[in-house]
Protein backbone atom coordinates (compact mmCIF):
# COMPACT_ATOMS: atom_id res chain seq x y z
CA UNK A 1 0.00 0.00 0.00
CA UNK A 2 1.50 3.26 -1.18
CA UNK A 3 0.36 6.90 -1.50
CA UNK A 4 2.26 9.02 -4.22
CA UNK A 5 4.57 11.33 -2.93
CA UNK A 6 2.43 14.71 -3.14
CA UNK A 7 -0.31 13.10 -0.66
CA UNK A 8 0.22 13.49 2.86
CA UNK A 9 -2.72 11.79 5.55
CA UNK A 10 -2.36 13.57 8.82
CA UNK A 11 -4.37 10.79 10.95
CA UNK A 12 -6.89 12.24 13.58
CA UNK A 13 -8.68 10.75 15.84
CA UNK A 14 -12.75 10.17 15.92
CA UNK A 15 -13.98 13.92 17.06
CA UNK A 16 -11.69 14.99 14.78
CA UNK A 17 -11.76 13.62 10.61
CA UNK A 18 -8.14 13.15 8.97
CA UNK A 19 -6.74 16.21 7.34
CA UNK A 20 -5.40 15.15 4.03
CA UNK A 21 -2.50 17.40 2.37
CA UNK A 22 -1.93 17.47 -1.55
CA UNK A 23 0.84 19.22 -2.42
CA UNK A 24 2.14 20.57 -5.97
CA UNK A 25 5.17 22.54 -6.34
CA UNK A 26 4.60 25.82 -3.96
CA UNK A 27 1.05 24.74 -3.71
CA UNK A 28 -0.99 23.01 -1.73
CA UNK A 29 -5.16 21.50 -0.90
CA UNK A 30 -6.11 19.61 1.94
CA UNK A 31 -9.22 18.29 2.49
CA UNK A 32 -11.61 18.20 5.39
CA UNK A 33 -10.29 20.29 8.26
CA UNK A 34 -11.55 18.45 11.68
CA UNK A 35 -13.54 19.56 14.84
CA UNK A 36 -14.11 22.78 15.86
CA UNK A 37 -12.49 22.16 19.69
CA UNK A 38 -9.60 20.84 17.66
CA UNK A 39 -8.87 23.83 15.63
CA UNK A 40 -5.93 25.28 17.57
CA UNK A 41 -4.17 21.93 17.13
CA UNK A 42 -5.11 21.41 13.53
CA UNK A 43 -3.72 24.60 12.31
CA UNK A 44 -0.64 23.99 13.96
CA UNK A 45 -0.51 20.62 12.30
CA UNK A 46 -1.22 21.91 8.78
CA UNK A 47 1.47 24.41 9.35
CA UNK A 48 4.23 21.92 10.02
CA UNK A 49 2.76 19.46 6.88
CA UNK A 50 2.65 22.68 5.08
CA UNK A 51 6.16 23.79 5.34
CA UNK A 52 5.88 26.69 3.95
CA UNK A 53 3.62 26.04 1.11
CA UNK A 54 1.02 28.36 0.49
CA UNK A 55 -2.44 26.49 1.18
CA UNK A 56 -4.56 27.63 -1.99
CA UNK A 57 -7.71 25.71 -0.94
CA UNK A 58 -9.79 23.49 1.59
CA UNK A 59 -12.18 21.25 0.61
CA UNK A 60 -15.36 18.69 2.11
CA UNK A 61 -16.21 15.72 1.61
CA UNK A 62 -18.96 16.84 3.81
CA UNK A 63 -20.31 19.35 5.85
CA UNK A 64 -20.60 17.47 9.41
CA UNK A 65 -18.78 18.88 12.16
CA UNK A 66 -16.06 16.45 12.71
CA UNK A 67 -15.38 17.41 8.67
CA UNK A 68 -15.78 21.54 8.85
CA UNK A 69 -15.25 22.66 12.22
CA UNK A 70 -12.55 24.20 11.85
CA UNK A 71 -12.95 25.93 8.28
CA UNK A 72 -13.36 28.85 9.71
CA UNK A 73 -10.15 28.83 11.53
CA UNK A 74 -8.24 27.47 9.16
CA UNK A 75 -9.48 30.15 6.55
CA UNK A 76 -8.85 33.19 8.48
CA UNK A 77 -5.03 31.72 9.42
CA UNK A 78 -4.03 30.44 5.54
CA UNK A 79 -6.55 33.07 3.87
CA UNK A 80 -7.43 30.02 1.19
CA UNK A 81 -10.76 29.42 -0.51
CA UNK A 82 -12.90 26.70 0.42
CA UNK A 83 -14.87 24.16 -1.61
CA UNK A 84 -17.75 22.48 -0.74
CA UNK A 85 -20.07 19.93 -2.22
CA UNK A 86 -22.87 22.01 -4.29
CA UNK A 87 -25.13 20.08 -1.92
CA UNK A 88 -24.60 21.14 1.24
CA UNK A 89 -24.67 24.87 0.15
CA UNK A 90 -27.91 25.43 1.43
CA UNK A 91 -27.59 24.12 4.88
CA UNK A 92 -24.00 26.73 5.01
CA UNK A 93 -26.15 29.22 3.88
CA UNK A 94 -28.68 29.32 6.24
CA UNK A 95 -26.04 28.28 8.99
CA UNK A 96 -29.03 25.31 9.38
CA UNK A 97 -28.05 23.41 12.41
CA UNK A 98 -30.56 20.54 12.00
CA UNK A 99 -29.51 19.88 8.53
CA UNK A 100 -25.67 19.91 9.74
CA UNK A 101 -26.57 17.98 12.62
CA UNK A 102 -25.05 20.43 15.11
CA UNK A 103 -27.30 21.28 17.92
CA UNK A 104 -29.47 19.12 17.41
CA UNK A 105 -26.68 16.49 18.51
CA UNK A 106 -24.86 18.69 20.96
CA UNK A 107 -22.40 19.16 18.50
CA UNK A 108 -20.83 22.49 17.69
CA UNK A 109 -19.48 23.94 14.47
CA UNK A 110 -18.10 27.39 13.51
CA UNK A 111 -19.70 29.30 10.87
CA UNK A 112 -17.89 30.21 7.48
CA UNK A 113 -18.19 31.83 3.99
CA UNK A 114 -17.35 29.00 0.68
CA UNK A 115 -15.65 30.23 -2.72
CA UNK A 116 -17.37 27.56 -4.72
CA UNK A 117 -19.14 24.36 -5.07
CA UNK A 118 -18.61 20.88 -6.46
CA UNK A 119 -20.83 18.24 -7.66
CA UNK A 120 -21.07 14.88 -9.03
CA UNK A 121 -18.70 14.18 -11.99
CA UNK A 122 -17.03 17.05 -11.54
CA UNK A 123 -12.67 16.73 -11.45
CA UNK A 124 -10.62 18.66 -9.43
CA UNK A 125 -7.04 18.93 -9.28
CA UNK A 126 -5.07 18.44 -5.99
CA UNK A 127 -1.64 17.41 -5.76
CA UNK A 128 -1.19 17.20 -9.78
CA UNK A 129 -3.48 14.82 -9.99
CA UNK A 130 -7.26 14.72 -10.99
CA UNK A 131 -9.82 13.97 -9.13
CA UNK A 132 -13.26 12.49 -9.91
CA UNK A 133 -15.90 13.72 -7.84
CA UNK A 134 -18.48 10.66 -6.80
CA UNK A 135 -21.57 11.48 -5.09
CA UNK A 136 -21.76 9.46 -1.39
CA UNK A 137 -25.29 9.57 -0.23
CA UNK A 138 -25.92 7.96 2.85
CA UNK A 139 -24.12 9.10 6.09
CA UNK A 140 -24.51 12.57 4.67
CA UNK A 141 -27.49 12.91 1.83
CA UNK A 142 -25.11 15.46 0.00
CA UNK A 143 -21.43 13.96 0.71
CA UNK A 144 -18.48 12.86 -1.83
CA UNK A 145 -15.83 10.79 -2.35
CA UNK A 146 -12.70 11.94 -4.26
CA UNK A 147 -11.30 9.36 -6.59
CA UNK A 148 -8.07 9.56 -8.83
CA UNK A 149 -7.70 6.96 -11.43
CA UNK A 150 -4.06 7.79 -12.20
CA UNK A 151 -3.14 6.92 -8.67
CA UNK A 152 -5.78 4.24 -7.63
CA UNK A 153 -6.59 6.45 -4.58
CA UNK A 154 -10.32 7.13 -2.68
CA UNK A 155 -10.95 9.55 -0.51
CA UNK A 156 -13.61 7.82 1.22
CA UNK A 157 -14.95 10.69 3.86
CA UNK A 158 -17.31 8.48 5.70
CA UNK A 159 -18.85 6.65 3.30
CA UNK A 160 -16.43 3.70 3.64
CA UNK A 161 -14.11 3.38 6.54
CA UNK A 162 -11.93 0.06 7.08
CA UNK A 163 -14.25 -1.09 9.62
CA UNK A 164 -17.65 0.14 8.71
CA UNK A 165 -18.90 3.98 7.61
CA UNK A 166 -20.21 6.66 9.02
CA UNK A 167 -23.17 6.00 11.13
CA UNK A 168 -26.59 6.44 9.06
CA UNK A 169 -29.49 7.87 10.36
CA UNK A 170 -32.41 5.30 10.46
CA UNK A 171 -35.57 7.73 9.07
CA UNK A 172 -34.76 10.97 11.14
CA UNK A 173 -35.87 14.33 10.00
CA UNK A 174 -36.88 12.75 6.55
CA UNK A 175 -34.06 10.38 5.73
CA UNK A 176 -36.09 7.64 4.60
CA UNK A 177 -33.55 6.66 1.99
CA UNK A 178 -30.46 6.55 3.96
CA UNK A 179 -30.17 3.00 4.07
CA UNK A 180 -30.89 2.39 0.45
CA UNK A 181 -28.43 5.49 -0.56
CA UNK A 182 -25.67 3.68 1.64
CA UNK A 183 -26.40 0.83 -0.25
CA UNK A 184 -25.81 2.14 -3.90
CA UNK A 185 -22.48 4.48 -2.52
CA UNK A 186 -20.84 1.49 -1.04
CA UNK A 187 -21.68 -0.45 -4.63
CA UNK A 188 -20.48 2.53 -6.65
CA UNK A 189 -16.70 2.23 -4.24
CA UNK A 190 -16.50 -1.17 -5.53
CA UNK A 191 -16.72 -0.15 -9.23
CA UNK A 192 -13.51 2.26 -8.94
CA UNK A 193 -9.97 0.66 -9.51
CA UNK A 194 -8.52 1.55 -5.51
CA UNK A 195 -5.46 0.54 -4.25
CA UNK A 196 -5.57 2.90 -1.14
CA UNK A 197 -8.62 4.45 0.50
CA UNK A 198 -8.23 7.10 2.51
CA UNK A 199 -10.85 7.48 4.94
CA UNK A 200 -12.39 10.25 7.54
CA UNK A 201 -11.07 8.50 10.41
CA UNK A 202 -8.65 5.71 11.00
CA UNK A 203 -5.14 4.95 8.89
CA UNK A 204 -5.12 4.53 5.37
CA UNK A 205 -5.65 1.00 4.06
CA UNK A 206 -5.33 -0.87 0.86
CA UNK A 207 -7.67 -3.71 0.35
CA UNK A 208 -10.70 -2.05 -0.51
CA UNK A 209 -12.86 -5.03 -1.20
CA UNK A 210 -12.31 -6.76 2.80
CA UNK A 211 -13.61 -3.49 3.76
CA UNK A 212 -16.49 -3.49 1.47
CA UNK A 213 -17.58 -7.14 2.51
CA UNK A 214 -17.32 -5.89 6.24
CA UNK A 215 -18.97 -2.53 4.93
CA UNK A 216 -21.94 -4.79 3.64
CA UNK A 217 -22.41 -7.33 6.38
CA UNK A 218 -22.93 -4.26 8.65
CA UNK A 219 -25.75 -2.73 6.05
CA UNK A 220 -27.46 -5.73 5.91
CA UNK A 221 -27.90 -6.23 9.89
CA UNK A 222 -29.16 -2.67 9.85
CA UNK A 223 -31.37 -3.39 6.69
CA UNK A 224 -32.88 -6.51 8.34
CA UNK A 225 -33.69 -4.70 12.07
CA UNK A 226 -34.07 -0.93 11.80
CA UNK A 227 -33.29 -0.56 15.83
CA UNK A 228 -30.30 -2.03 15.48
CA UNK A 229 -29.29 0.54 13.68
CA UNK A 230 -31.63 3.08 16.23
CA UNK A 231 -29.03 1.75 18.95
CA UNK A 232 -25.80 1.89 17.04
CA UNK A 233 -26.71 5.40 16.24
CA UNK A 234 -27.48 6.20 20.07
CA UNK A 235 -24.37 4.75 20.84
CA UNK A 236 -22.56 6.81 18.21
CA UNK A 237 -23.95 9.87 19.22
CA UNK A 238 -22.87 10.03 22.92
CA UNK A 239 -19.26 8.33 22.31
CA UNK A 240 -19.27 11.60 20.28
CA UNK A 241 -20.27 14.24 22.63
CA UNK A 242 -17.95 12.33 25.84
CA UNK A 243 -15.23 12.47 23.49
CA UNK A 244 -15.40 16.34 23.66
CA UNK A 245 -16.71 16.67 27.29
CA UNK A 246 -14.85 13.66 28.42
CA UNK A 247 -16.69 13.48 31.34
CA UNK A 248 -20.27 13.54 31.91
CA UNK A 249 -21.55 13.36 35.40
CA UNK A 250 -23.87 10.15 35.22
CA UNK A 251 -26.90 11.31 37.29
CA UNK A 252 -27.15 13.89 34.41
CA UNK A 253 -27.44 11.22 31.69
CA UNK A 254 -31.24 10.77 31.87
CA UNK A 255 -32.09 14.11 31.37
CA UNK A 256 -29.33 14.65 28.67
CA UNK A 257 -30.62 11.56 26.99
CA UNK A 258 -34.53 13.53 27.23
CA UNK A 259 -32.96 16.55 26.11
CA UNK A 260 -30.68 15.96 23.00
CA UNK A 261 -33.48 16.11 20.17
CA UNK A 262 -31.75 13.62 18.36
CA UNK A 263 -31.55 10.99 21.07
CA UNK A 264 -35.19 11.70 22.28
CA UNK A 265 -36.30 10.99 19.03
CA UNK A 266 -34.31 7.61 18.73
CA UNK A 267 -35.39 6.86 22.05
CA UNK A 268 -39.12 7.93 21.14
CA UNK A 269 -39.56 6.15 17.38
CA UNK A 270 -37.36 2.82 18.02
CA UNK A 271 -36.02 2.37 21.53
CA UNK A 272 -39.24 3.44 23.74
CA UNK A 273 -37.12 3.37 26.66
CA UNK A 274 -37.41 5.62 30.00
CA UNK A 275 -34.94 8.20 30.00
CA UNK A 276 -33.03 6.16 32.97
CA UNK A 277 -33.07 3.25 31.17
CA UNK A 278 -32.27 5.01 27.88
CA UNK A 279 -29.10 6.29 29.73
CA UNK A 280 -28.17 3.02 31.69
CA UNK A 281 -28.09 1.33 28.57
CA UNK A 282 -25.46 3.56 26.67
CA UNK A 283 -23.29 3.13 29.51
CA UNK A 284 -23.27 -0.50 29.50
CA UNK A 285 -22.76 -0.72 25.79
CA UNK A 286 -20.02 2.09 25.84
CA UNK A 287 -18.44 0.47 28.87
CA UNK A 288 -18.63 -2.66 26.85
CA UNK A 289 -17.38 -1.29 23.85
CA UNK A 290 -14.55 -0.03 25.78
CA UNK A 291 -14.86 3.23 24.71
CA UNK A 292 -16.15 4.81 28.33
CA UNK A 293 -15.59 4.02 32.27
CA UNK A 294 -17.35 5.37 34.87
CA UNK A 295 -15.40 6.51 38.48
CA UNK A 296 -17.05 8.60 40.82
CA UNK A 297 -20.30 9.54 39.50
CA UNK A 298 -18.72 10.09 36.19
CA UNK A 299 -19.15 8.57 33.19
CA UNK A 300 -15.66 9.01 31.36
CA UNK A 301 -14.00 8.59 28.16
CA UNK A 302 -11.74 6.17 27.52
CA UNK A 303 -8.15 7.65 28.69
CA UNK A 304 -9.76 9.80 31.25
CA UNK B 1 -16.96 3.57 17.61
CA UNK B 2 -17.28 0.14 17.48
CA UNK B 3 -13.92 -1.89 16.55
CA UNK B 4 -14.74 -5.62 16.12
CA UNK B 5 -14.37 -7.40 13.33
CA UNK B 6 -11.49 -5.45 12.74
CA UNK B 7 -8.06 -6.20 10.68
CA UNK B 8 -5.46 -7.08 13.20
CA UNK B 9 -1.57 -6.56 12.77
CA UNK B 10 -1.31 -2.36 12.37
CA UNK B 11 0.08 -0.31 15.27
CA UNK B 12 -2.84 1.83 16.32
CA UNK B 13 -2.85 5.84 16.74
CA UNK B 14 -2.56 6.69 20.74
CA UNK B 15 -4.61 9.64 19.86
CA UNK B 16 -7.64 9.37 22.66
CA UNK B 17 -9.17 12.38 21.20
CA UNK B 18 -7.78 15.23 23.38
CA UNK B 19 -5.84 17.22 20.81
CA UNK B 20 -4.48 20.56 22.43
CA UNK B 21 -0.81 20.98 22.30
CA UNK B 22 0.25 22.01 26.17
CA UNK B 23 2.68 24.65 25.22
CA UNK B 24 5.01 24.25 27.90
CA UNK B 25 5.90 20.50 26.75
CA UNK B 26 5.37 20.82 23.13
CA UNK B 27 3.16 17.32 23.73
CA UNK B 28 -0.30 16.67 22.91
CA UNK B 29 -2.17 16.85 26.38
CA UNK B 30 -3.87 13.59 25.64
CA UNK B 31 -1.77 11.14 23.70
CA UNK B 32 1.44 13.21 24.81
CA UNK B 33 3.14 12.67 21.10
CA UNK B 34 4.78 16.19 19.46
CA UNK B 35 3.42 18.07 16.44
CA UNK B 36 5.75 16.15 14.34
CA UNK B 37 5.18 12.76 15.75
CA UNK B 38 1.16 13.48 15.24
CA UNK B 39 1.83 15.22 11.55
CA UNK B 40 4.20 12.11 10.21
CA UNK B 41 2.00 9.20 12.26
CA UNK B 42 0.56 7.95 9.24
CA UNK B 43 3.68 8.24 7.22
CA UNK B 44 5.32 6.25 9.61
CA UNK B 45 6.26 2.24 9.14
CA UNK B 46 5.24 -0.10 12.14
CA UNK B 47 8.24 -0.05 13.77
CA UNK B 48 8.37 3.68 13.73
CA UNK B 49 5.27 3.90 15.41
CA UNK B 50 6.31 1.38 18.06
CA UNK B 51 9.18 3.55 18.63
CA UNK B 52 7.11 6.68 19.47
CA UNK B 53 4.40 4.94 21.58
CA UNK B 54 7.90 3.42 23.39
CA UNK B 55 8.76 6.58 23.94
CA UNK B 56 5.10 7.56 25.51
CA UNK B 57 4.68 6.02 29.25
CA UNK B 58 8.34 7.93 30.42
CA UNK B 59 6.97 11.76 29.35
CA UNK B 60 3.58 10.48 31.45
CA UNK B 61 5.48 9.91 34.16
CA UNK B 62 7.56 13.04 33.68
CA UNK B 63 4.50 15.32 33.61
ZN1 LIG C 1 -19.74 12.62 8.77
Amino acid sequence: MKLPRSIRVIERGWLSANNIVLEERSEAVVVDSGYVAHAPQTLALLERALAGKKLARLVNTHCHSDHMGGNAAIQKKFGCAISIPQGEAPAIDNWDEQQLILAVADQRAQAFSYDDTFRDGDVLQMGGLDWQVIAAPGHDTHAVMFHSPEARVLISGDALWENGFGVVFPQLFGRETALAETRATLEAVGRLDVDVVIPGHGPPFGDAGAALERAFHRLEGYEQDIARLARHCAKVMLSFSLLEKRSMPLAELPAYVARVPILAELNSRYLRMTHAAMAEWLVNELERAGAAGRREGLLLARGE
Amino acid sequence: MKRDEAPAGDVQSPCNNVCRMNPDSGLCEGCLRTLDEIAAWSGLDDDEKRAVLAQLPARRTAR
